[in-house]
Protein backbone atom coordinates (compact mmCIF):
# COMPACT_ATOMS: atom_id res chain seq x y z
CA UNK A 1 0.00 0.00 0.00
CA UNK A 2 0.97 3.28 -1.09
CA UNK A 3 -0.24 7.23 -0.54
CA UNK A 4 -1.01 7.37 -4.04
CA UNK A 5 -3.39 4.02 -3.81
CA UNK A 6 -4.84 5.53 -0.84
CA UNK A 7 -5.65 9.27 -1.87
CA UNK A 8 -7.39 10.71 -5.20
CA UNK A 9 -5.88 12.46 -8.07
CA UNK A 10 -5.66 16.12 -7.32
CA UNK A 11 -8.35 18.16 -8.05
CA UNK A 12 -9.30 21.91 -7.70
CA UNK A 13 -12.72 21.52 -6.38
CA UNK A 14 -15.00 19.21 -5.41
CA UNK A 15 -17.69 18.39 -8.55
CA UNK A 16 -20.66 20.19 -6.81
CA UNK A 17 -19.08 22.25 -4.25
CA UNK A 18 -19.39 19.83 -1.22
CA UNK A 19 -16.84 17.34 -0.78
CA UNK A 20 -17.58 12.97 -0.83
CA UNK A 21 -17.70 13.02 2.97
CA UNK A 22 -20.35 15.41 3.32
CA UNK A 23 -22.28 14.45 0.30
CA UNK A 24 -22.14 10.63 1.86
CA UNK A 25 -23.45 12.10 5.34
CA UNK A 26 -26.39 13.59 3.69
CA UNK A 27 -27.46 11.21 1.64
CA UNK A 28 -27.36 8.77 4.45
CA UNK A 29 -29.59 11.08 6.19
CA UNK A 30 -31.91 11.64 2.78
CA UNK A 31 -32.57 7.68 2.71
CA UNK A 32 -33.59 7.96 6.93
CA UNK A 33 -35.76 10.98 6.32
CA UNK A 34 -37.57 8.50 3.21
CA UNK A 35 -37.50 5.88 4.99
CA UNK A 36 -39.57 7.96 8.01
CA UNK A 37 -41.39 10.45 6.42
CA UNK A 38 -42.11 13.71 8.62
CA UNK A 39 -39.25 12.55 11.01
CA UNK A 40 -36.52 15.00 11.36
CA UNK A 41 -32.77 13.90 10.72
CA UNK A 42 -29.80 15.42 12.80
CA UNK A 43 -27.73 16.26 9.90
CA UNK A 44 -24.03 18.00 10.13
CA UNK A 45 -24.85 21.10 7.66
CA UNK A 46 -21.21 21.83 6.10
CA UNK A 47 -20.23 25.77 5.58
CA UNK A 48 -21.05 26.86 1.78
CA UNK A 49 -20.60 29.82 0.81
CA UNK A 50 -23.74 31.58 1.95
CA UNK A 51 -24.98 32.91 5.58
CA UNK A 52 -27.04 30.23 7.59
CA UNK A 53 -30.36 30.91 7.11
CA UNK A 54 -30.51 32.33 3.44
CA UNK A 55 -31.21 28.52 2.07
CA UNK A 56 -27.96 26.70 2.97
CA UNK A 57 -30.13 23.63 3.77
CA UNK A 58 -32.06 23.33 0.42
CA UNK A 59 -28.71 24.11 -1.13
CA UNK A 60 -26.68 21.05 0.60
CA UNK A 61 -29.75 18.14 -0.68
CA UNK A 62 -29.44 20.21 -3.77
CA UNK A 63 -25.75 20.15 -4.37
CA UNK A 64 -25.63 16.47 -3.44
CA UNK A 65 -28.57 15.19 -5.87
CA UNK A 66 -27.45 17.73 -8.88
CA UNK A 67 -25.83 16.19 -12.03
CA UNK A 68 -24.72 17.74 -15.49
CA UNK A 69 -28.04 16.04 -16.12
CA UNK A 70 -30.37 17.98 -13.97
CA UNK A 71 -32.09 20.80 -14.62
CA UNK A 72 -32.53 23.61 -12.13
CA UNK A 73 -35.10 25.60 -10.87
CA UNK A 74 -35.31 28.17 -8.04
CA UNK A 75 -37.82 29.93 -6.44
CA UNK A 76 -37.75 32.57 -3.73
CA UNK A 77 -41.46 33.13 -2.62
CA UNK A 78 -42.52 31.45 -6.27
CA UNK A 79 -39.95 34.28 -7.86
CA UNK A 80 -36.86 32.90 -10.00
CA UNK A 81 -35.87 36.48 -10.28
CA UNK A 82 -35.47 37.38 -6.87
CA UNK A 83 -32.02 38.16 -5.71
CA UNK A 84 -31.75 34.93 -3.39
CA UNK A 85 -33.27 32.62 -5.60
CA UNK A 86 -31.23 33.53 -8.76
CA UNK A 87 -28.04 34.04 -6.72
CA UNK A 88 -28.05 30.40 -5.53
CA UNK A 89 -29.41 28.97 -9.08
CA UNK A 90 -26.89 30.87 -10.73
CA UNK A 91 -24.01 29.41 -7.78
CA UNK A 92 -25.56 25.42 -8.43
CA UNK A 93 -25.22 26.09 -12.10
CA UNK A 94 -21.60 27.07 -11.52
CA UNK A 95 -20.50 24.60 -9.69
CA UNK A 96 -22.65 21.81 -11.46
CA UNK A 97 -22.75 22.35 -14.88
CA UNK A 98 -26.72 21.65 -14.99
CA UNK A 99 -28.61 23.48 -17.19
CA UNK A 100 -31.17 26.54 -15.26
CA UNK A 101 -34.60 26.65 -15.94
CA UNK A 102 -37.51 29.19 -14.95
CA UNK A 103 -40.13 26.64 -16.62
CA UNK A 104 -41.91 24.26 -13.72
CA UNK A 105 -42.52 21.51 -16.25
CA UNK A 106 -38.51 21.45 -17.34
CA UNK A 107 -36.86 21.05 -13.81
CA UNK A 108 -35.53 18.08 -12.61
CA UNK A 109 -35.01 19.85 -9.27
CA UNK A 110 -37.22 22.39 -8.27
CA UNK A 111 -35.35 24.63 -5.04
CA UNK A 112 -37.77 26.84 -3.34
CA UNK A 113 -37.97 29.07 -0.28
CA UNK A 114 -41.55 29.57 1.10
CA UNK A 115 -43.69 28.67 -1.56
CA UNK A 116 -44.72 25.02 -4.18
CA UNK A 117 -45.13 26.36 -7.50
CA UNK A 118 -48.93 26.27 -9.26
CA UNK A 119 -48.29 23.65 -12.01
CA UNK A 120 -48.55 20.12 -10.74
CA UNK A 121 -45.37 18.39 -10.58
CA UNK A 122 -44.29 15.36 -11.79
CA UNK A 123 -43.28 11.69 -10.76
CA UNK A 124 -39.06 12.25 -11.43
CA UNK A 125 -38.89 15.42 -10.06
CA UNK A 126 -37.69 16.40 -6.72
CA UNK A 127 -39.00 19.49 -4.32
CA UNK A 128 -36.58 20.86 -2.22
CA UNK A 129 -37.85 23.19 0.42
CA UNK A 130 -35.46 25.64 2.46
CA UNK A 131 -36.98 25.39 5.85
CA UNK A 132 -36.10 28.22 8.85
CA UNK A 133 -37.53 26.25 11.53
CA UNK A 134 -38.25 22.68 11.33
CA UNK A 135 -39.75 21.86 14.52
CA UNK A 136 -43.24 22.14 14.58
CA UNK A 137 -43.30 21.88 18.36
CA UNK A 138 -40.72 25.07 19.14
CA UNK A 139 -43.89 27.34 19.56
CA UNK A 140 -44.78 25.19 22.46
CA UNK A 141 -41.69 23.42 23.66
CA UNK A 142 -38.68 24.90 23.44
CA UNK A 143 -36.55 22.55 25.06
CA UNK A 144 -35.66 20.07 21.82
CA UNK A 145 -34.93 17.82 24.10
CA UNK A 146 -38.88 17.60 24.95
CA UNK A 147 -39.79 18.04 21.71
CA UNK A 148 -37.87 14.93 20.90
CA UNK A 149 -39.42 13.02 23.46
CA UNK A 150 -43.06 14.61 22.24
CA UNK A 151 -42.03 13.14 19.17
CA UNK A 152 -41.47 9.98 19.96
CA UNK A 153 -44.61 9.83 22.20
CA UNK A 154 -46.55 11.39 19.23
CA UNK A 155 -47.77 13.71 21.70
CA UNK A 156 -48.86 16.67 19.53
CA UNK A 157 -51.66 17.96 22.46
CA UNK A 158 -50.02 21.80 22.39
CA UNK A 159 -50.40 21.76 18.96
CA UNK A 160 -54.49 21.24 19.00
CA UNK A 161 -53.85 23.89 21.72
CA UNK A 162 -52.67 26.62 20.20
CA UNK A 163 -55.03 26.29 17.14
CA UNK A 164 -57.82 25.83 19.32
CA UNK A 165 -56.86 29.13 21.16
CA UNK A 166 -56.60 30.97 18.07
CA UNK A 167 -60.06 29.64 17.33
CA UNK A 168 -61.45 31.18 21.08
CA UNK A 169 -59.95 34.21 20.36
CA UNK A 170 -59.98 35.09 17.21
CA UNK A 171 -62.85 33.14 15.45
CA UNK A 172 -60.30 31.29 13.17
CA UNK A 173 -56.54 29.57 12.56
CA UNK A 174 -54.36 32.12 12.48
CA UNK A 175 -51.63 29.85 11.39
CA UNK A 176 -50.73 31.46 7.89
CA UNK A 177 -47.80 29.54 7.14
CA UNK A 178 -45.53 26.45 8.09
CA UNK A 179 -49.45 25.35 9.23
CA UNK A 180 -49.03 21.74 11.42
CA UNK A 181 -49.36 18.74 8.93
CA UNK A 182 -49.27 15.33 9.82
CA UNK A 183 -46.87 13.09 7.55
CA UNK A 184 -48.09 9.52 7.15
CA UNK A 185 -50.06 9.47 10.15
CA UNK A 186 -47.18 9.11 12.68
CA UNK A 187 -45.02 12.43 13.22
CA UNK A 188 -46.07 16.26 12.73
CA UNK A 189 -44.22 18.10 10.61
CA UNK A 190 -43.99 22.02 9.54
CA UNK A 191 -44.09 22.31 6.21
CA UNK A 192 -41.83 24.97 6.04
CA UNK A 193 -43.20 28.40 5.64
CA UNK A 194 -45.35 27.27 2.75
CA UNK A 195 -49.06 29.28 2.84
CA UNK A 196 -52.00 27.37 3.90
CA UNK A 197 -52.66 27.18 -0.24
CA UNK A 198 -49.49 24.46 -0.77
CA UNK A 199 -50.02 22.48 1.71
CA UNK A 200 -52.34 20.27 -0.15
CA UNK A 201 -50.28 19.93 -2.83
CA UNK A 202 -48.14 17.82 -0.42
CA UNK A 203 -50.56 15.43 -0.04
CA UNK A 204 -50.32 12.12 -1.82
CA UNK A 205 -48.19 13.97 -4.74
CA UNK A 206 -46.48 12.52 -7.41
CA UNK A 207 -43.13 14.03 -6.60
CA UNK A 208 -40.62 13.80 -3.50
CA UNK A 209 -40.15 16.53 -1.54
CA UNK A 210 -36.97 17.36 1.06
CA UNK A 211 -37.58 19.97 3.85
CA UNK A 212 -33.78 20.83 4.74
CA UNK A 213 -32.84 23.94 7.55
CA UNK A 214 -29.53 24.03 6.88
CA UNK A 215 -28.64 26.37 10.47
CA UNK A 216 -30.48 24.19 12.69
CA UNK A 217 -29.07 20.96 11.04
CA UNK A 218 -32.34 18.93 10.45
CA UNK A 219 -33.97 17.74 7.08
CA UNK A 220 -36.97 15.50 6.78
CA UNK A 221 -38.66 14.32 3.47
CA UNK A 222 -42.36 13.70 2.27
CA UNK A 223 -41.92 10.64 -0.45
CA UNK A 224 -44.70 10.53 -3.05
CA UNK A 225 -47.93 9.30 -2.39
CA UNK A 226 -47.69 10.01 1.29
CA UNK A 227 -50.46 11.64 3.44
CA UNK A 228 -50.08 14.76 4.66
CA UNK A 229 -53.03 16.33 6.69
CA UNK A 230 -53.14 18.94 8.25
CA UNK A 231 -54.25 19.24 11.80
CA UNK A 232 -57.94 20.38 12.03
CA UNK A 233 -60.49 20.00 14.02
CA UNK A 234 -63.62 17.68 12.51
CA UNK A 235 -65.99 20.68 12.72
CA UNK A 236 -64.00 23.33 11.89
CA UNK A 237 -62.25 22.01 7.92
CA UNK A 238 -58.72 23.30 6.29
CA UNK A 239 -58.81 26.41 4.64
CA UNK A 240 -56.87 27.63 1.92
CA UNK A 241 -56.48 31.17 1.28
CA UNK A 242 -59.62 33.33 0.22
CA UNK A 243 -58.12 33.60 -3.59
CA UNK A 244 -59.65 31.85 -5.61
CA UNK A 245 -61.58 35.16 -6.77
CA UNK A 246 -58.37 37.65 -6.72
CA UNK A 247 -57.37 38.68 -10.56
CA UNK A 248 -53.61 39.31 -11.74
CA UNK A 249 -53.19 42.88 -12.64
CA UNK A 250 -50.35 42.12 -14.67
CA UNK A 251 -51.03 38.81 -16.38
CA UNK A 252 -55.29 38.53 -15.64
CA UNK A 253 -54.74 35.02 -14.55
CA UNK A 254 -57.19 33.96 -11.31
CA UNK A 255 -57.70 30.95 -8.92
CA UNK A 256 -53.94 31.35 -8.14
CA UNK A 257 -51.80 32.65 -5.25
CA UNK A 258 -50.94 35.91 -5.29
CA UNK A 259 -49.16 38.58 -3.53
CA UNK A 260 -51.22 41.48 -2.76
CA UNK A 261 -49.75 44.42 -3.21
CA UNK A 262 -50.66 48.13 -1.27
CA UNK A 263 -51.97 50.83 -3.50
CA UNK A 264 -51.88 54.48 -3.17
CA UNK A 265 -54.70 55.90 -1.27
CA UNK A 266 -55.72 52.91 0.10
CA UNK A 267 -56.47 49.16 -1.02
CA UNK A 268 -54.86 46.44 -2.74
CA UNK A 269 -53.50 45.22 -6.09
CA UNK A 270 -53.09 41.80 -6.49
CA UNK A 271 -50.16 39.86 -8.44
CA UNK A 272 -49.83 35.93 -9.04
CA UNK A 273 -47.08 34.53 -6.82
CA UNK A 274 -45.70 32.12 -8.57
CA UNK A 275 -44.37 34.18 -11.48
CA UNK A 276 -43.00 32.58 -14.28
CA UNK A 277 -46.98 30.74 -14.33
CA UNK A 278 -47.44 34.47 -14.49
CA UNK A 279 -44.63 35.33 -17.53
CA UNK A 280 -46.14 31.93 -19.64
CA UNK A 281 -49.79 33.70 -19.64
CA UNK A 282 -48.85 36.97 -20.50
CA UNK A 283 -46.89 34.93 -23.56
CA UNK A 284 -49.70 32.72 -24.44
CA UNK A 285 -51.58 36.09 -24.26
CA UNK A 286 -49.43 37.75 -26.95
CA UNK A 287 -49.40 34.64 -29.23
CA UNK A 288 -46.40 32.64 -27.57
CA UNK A 289 -45.87 29.35 -27.39
CA UNK A 290 -45.46 29.11 -23.48
CA UNK A 291 -47.45 25.72 -22.13
CA UNK A 292 -48.90 25.98 -18.77
CA UNK A 293 -48.91 22.49 -17.66
CA UNK A 294 -51.70 21.09 -15.39
CA UNK A 295 -52.05 22.97 -12.19
CA UNK A 296 -52.85 21.69 -8.76
CA UNK A 297 -55.55 24.52 -8.05
CA UNK A 298 -58.03 24.55 -11.34
CA UNK A 299 -60.66 27.76 -10.68
CA UNK A 300 -59.31 28.34 -7.62
CA UNK A 301 -60.85 25.20 -6.25
CA UNK A 302 -57.80 21.95 -4.86
CA UNK A 303 -58.57 19.04 -7.67
CA UNK A 304 -55.31 17.16 -7.55
CA UNK B 1 -15.13 32.25 -16.96
CA UNK B 2 -15.34 29.58 -14.08
CA UNK B 3 -15.28 26.12 -16.09
CA UNK B 4 -16.93 23.41 -14.57
CA UNK B 5 -14.84 20.09 -13.72
CA UNK B 6 -17.07 17.05 -15.11
CA UNK B 7 -17.53 14.71 -12.20
CA UNK B 8 -14.85 11.68 -12.25
CA UNK B 9 -16.26 8.76 -12.55
CA UNK B 10 -16.49 7.93 -8.79
CA UNK B 11 -18.26 10.69 -8.33
CA UNK B 12 -20.99 10.34 -11.26
CA UNK B 13 -21.02 6.21 -10.66
CA UNK B 14 -22.12 7.25 -6.41
CA UNK B 15 -24.48 9.87 -7.93
CA UNK B 16 -26.57 7.52 -10.18
CA UNK B 17 -26.55 4.81 -7.33
CA UNK B 18 -27.96 7.40 -5.24
CA UNK B 19 -30.33 8.03 -7.26
CA UNK B 20 -31.73 4.84 -7.59
CA UNK B 21 -31.35 3.95 -4.12
CA UNK B 22 -33.45 7.33 -3.23
CA UNK B 23 -36.17 6.60 -5.76
CA UNK B 24 -36.19 3.00 -4.67
CA UNK B 25 -36.87 4.31 -1.18
CA UNK B 26 -39.21 6.45 -1.94
CA UNK B 27 -41.09 4.35 -4.28
CA UNK B 28 -40.93 0.69 -2.28
CA UNK B 29 -41.51 -2.23 -4.34
CA UNK B 30 -40.57 -0.47 -7.95
CA UNK B 31 -37.51 -1.90 -9.16
CA UNK B 32 -34.80 1.16 -9.71
CA UNK B 33 -31.57 0.55 -11.94
CA UNK B 34 -28.53 0.66 -10.87
CA UNK B 35 -25.14 1.77 -12.45
CA UNK B 36 -23.55 -1.01 -11.18
CA UNK B 37 -24.00 -4.72 -10.55
CA UNK B 38 -23.36 -5.70 -6.74
CA UNK B 39 -23.03 -4.26 -3.51
CA UNK B 40 -19.83 -2.57 -3.85
CA UNK B 41 -21.43 0.29 -5.30
CA UNK B 42 -23.79 1.17 -2.35
CA UNK B 43 -20.89 0.98 0.05
CA UNK B 44 -19.02 3.40 -2.44
CA UNK B 45 -21.59 5.51 -2.33
CA UNK B 46 -22.88 5.39 0.87
CA UNK B 47 -20.29 4.24 3.67
CA UNK B 48 -17.19 6.05 5.17
CA UNK B 49 -15.30 6.65 8.13
CA UNK B 50 -18.43 7.93 10.59
CA UNK B 51 -20.25 4.13 9.83
CA UNK B 52 -19.56 0.95 11.20
CA UNK B 53 -20.61 -1.77 8.95
CA UNK B 54 -21.67 -5.35 9.24
CA UNK B 55 -21.04 -7.81 5.97
CA UNK B 56 -21.28 -11.38 5.83
CA UNK B 57 -19.02 -11.10 3.00
CA UNK B 58 -15.11 -11.41 3.33
CA UNK B 59 -14.82 -9.25 0.29
CA UNK B 60 -17.05 -6.97 0.71
CA UNK B 61 -15.56 -6.61 4.30
CA UNK B 62 -12.44 -5.51 3.15
CA UNK B 63 -13.83 -2.79 0.36
CA UNK B 64 -16.02 -1.44 3.26
CA UNK B 65 -12.62 -1.19 5.90
CA UNK B 66 -11.11 1.13 2.87
CA UNK B 67 -13.42 3.10 3.02
CA UNK B 68 -12.25 3.51 6.18
CA UNK B 69 -15.57 2.56 8.29
CA UNK B 70 -15.65 0.12 10.98
CA UNK B 71 -16.19 -3.24 10.45
CA UNK B 72 -17.81 -5.39 13.21
CA UNK B 73 -18.84 -8.75 13.12
CA UNK B 74 -22.00 -8.12 15.63
CA UNK B 75 -24.80 -7.15 13.71
CA UNK B 76 -25.96 -4.81 16.58
CA UNK B 77 -23.22 -2.62 16.53
CA UNK B 78 -23.90 -1.80 12.97
CA UNK B 79 -25.67 0.51 11.02
CA UNK B 80 -24.98 -0.43 7.97
CA UNK B 81 -25.98 -3.95 7.34
CA UNK B 82 -24.54 -5.97 3.99
CA UNK B 83 -25.90 -9.83 3.46
CA UNK B 84 -26.01 -12.14 0.81
CA UNK B 85 -29.08 -13.04 1.07
CA UNK B 86 -32.21 -12.97 3.37
CA UNK B 87 -32.13 -16.35 4.37
CA UNK B 88 -30.28 -16.04 7.19
CA UNK B 89 -29.72 -16.91 10.56
CA UNK B 90 -32.62 -15.59 13.36
CA UNK B 91 -29.87 -14.29 15.81
CA UNK B 92 -28.31 -12.27 13.14
CA UNK B 93 -31.73 -10.72 11.75
CA UNK B 94 -32.86 -10.10 15.40
CA UNK B 95 -29.34 -8.20 16.57
CA UNK B 96 -29.94 -5.66 13.57
CA UNK B 97 -30.57 -2.15 15.29
CA UNK B 98 -33.77 -0.98 14.86
CA UNK B 99 -33.75 2.61 16.13
CA UNK B 100 -35.55 3.54 18.78
CA UNK B 101 -38.43 6.31 18.91
CA UNK B 102 -36.23 8.68 19.91
CA UNK B 103 -33.85 8.26 17.53
CA UNK B 104 -35.71 6.55 14.15
CA UNK B 105 -32.20 7.35 12.43
CA UNK B 106 -30.49 4.89 14.64
CA UNK B 107 -32.43 1.89 12.63
CA UNK B 108 -29.68 0.27 10.26
CA UNK B 109 -29.91 0.22 6.29
CA UNK B 110 -29.61 -3.44 5.17
CA UNK B 111 -28.69 -3.90 2.03
CA UNK B 112 -28.73 -7.47 0.53
CA UNK B 113 -28.76 -9.44 -2.17
CA UNK B 114 -32.44 -11.05 -3.53
CA UNK B 115 -32.93 -12.24 -6.61
CA UNK B 116 -36.33 -10.47 -8.02
CA UNK B 117 -39.57 -11.69 -10.10
CA UNK B 118 -38.84 -15.23 -8.34
CA UNK B 119 -40.41 -16.39 -4.73
CA UNK B 120 -42.78 -14.73 -2.95
CA UNK B 121 -45.84 -12.69 -4.04
CA UNK B 122 -45.92 -9.55 -1.83
CA UNK B 123 -48.21 -6.93 -1.32
CA UNK B 124 -46.86 -3.47 -0.20
CA UNK B 125 -48.70 -0.68 1.63
CA UNK B 126 -47.79 2.28 3.15
CA UNK B 127 -45.76 5.73 2.49
CA UNK B 128 -44.44 5.90 -1.38
CA UNK B 129 -47.53 3.60 -2.84
CA UNK B 130 -50.45 4.74 -4.62
CA UNK B 131 -52.75 2.58 -2.78
CA UNK B 132 -51.13 -1.19 -2.96
CA UNK B 133 -48.28 -2.44 -5.62
CA UNK B 134 -47.45 -6.15 -5.63
CA UNK B 135 -43.37 -7.47 -5.84
CA UNK B 136 -41.89 -10.74 -6.07
CA UNK B 137 -39.04 -11.09 -4.03
CA UNK B 138 -36.86 -14.38 -3.45
CA UNK B 139 -37.20 -14.22 0.14
CA UNK B 140 -38.17 -16.31 2.35
CA UNK B 141 -41.62 -15.49 4.07
CA UNK B 142 -40.73 -15.97 7.74
CA UNK B 143 -38.11 -12.93 7.01
CA UNK B 144 -41.35 -10.87 6.96
CA UNK B 145 -42.75 -12.26 9.98
CA UNK B 146 -39.83 -11.37 11.69
CA UNK B 147 -39.88 -7.86 10.15
CA UNK B 148 -43.33 -6.81 11.16
CA UNK B 149 -42.11 -8.33 14.40
CA UNK B 150 -39.21 -6.13 14.68
CA UNK B 151 -40.00 -2.87 13.01
CA UNK B 152 -42.72 -0.79 15.17
CA UNK B 153 -43.04 2.32 13.22
CA UNK B 154 -40.90 4.38 13.51
CA UNK B 155 -38.49 2.00 14.36
CA UNK B 156 -37.24 -0.56 12.30
CA UNK B 157 -34.61 -1.00 9.66
CA UNK B 158 -34.81 -0.62 6.32
CA UNK B 159 -34.07 -2.55 3.01
CA UNK B 160 -32.38 -2.39 -0.19
CA UNK B 161 -32.76 -5.84 -2.51
CA UNK B 162 -30.19 -5.55 -5.41
CA UNK B 163 -30.50 -8.32 -7.71
CA UNK B 164 -28.27 -7.75 -10.94
CA UNK B 165 -28.08 -3.90 -11.52
CA UNK B 166 -31.92 -3.17 -9.65
CA UNK B 167 -32.63 -2.26 -6.63
CA UNK B 168 -35.78 -2.79 -4.58
CA UNK B 169 -36.40 -0.49 -1.51
CA UNK B 170 -38.70 -1.42 1.25
CA UNK B 171 -38.69 1.02 3.70
CA UNK B 172 -40.03 0.58 7.80
CA UNK B 173 -43.02 2.51 6.26
CA UNK B 174 -43.74 -0.04 4.38
CA UNK B 175 -46.67 -2.61 5.21
CA UNK B 176 -45.54 -6.17 3.74
CA UNK B 177 -48.31 -8.82 3.42
CA UNK B 178 -47.33 -12.45 1.93
CA UNK B 179 -49.77 -13.48 -0.76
Amino acid sequence: MSLSTLTKPWAATSYGFLDASAKRELRRKMLKAIAVPGCQMPYASREVPMARGWGTGGLQVTLTLVNPASTIKVIDQGADDGVNAASIRRFISRVSGAAETWDTLDASIVQSRHRVPEETLGDRQILVLQVPNPEPLRGVEPNISIARQMHADADYGKLWLTLYEQIVRKGRIMQGAAYPSMVNGRHVMTPSPIPRWDVPKLNMARHLTFLSAGREKRLFAVPPFTRVEPLVFSDRPYRVEDHADLVCRRSGVSGYFMNELPIDGGGSAFEVSDSNLGIKAIQQAEGGEAAIGPTWYRNGEFSA
Amino acid sequence: MLTIAAPDAAEARCNATFEALMWAMARPGAPQALPETGLAAVIETLVDIECTIFADDAGLRAYAADTGARVTGNPADADHVFLDSLDAPEALLIAIPCGSALYPDDGATVVALAPHGVGHRLRLRGAGIDGVREVTLGVPPAFWALRAQLCCYPEGFDLLLVDGQAVIGIPRSSLVEVL
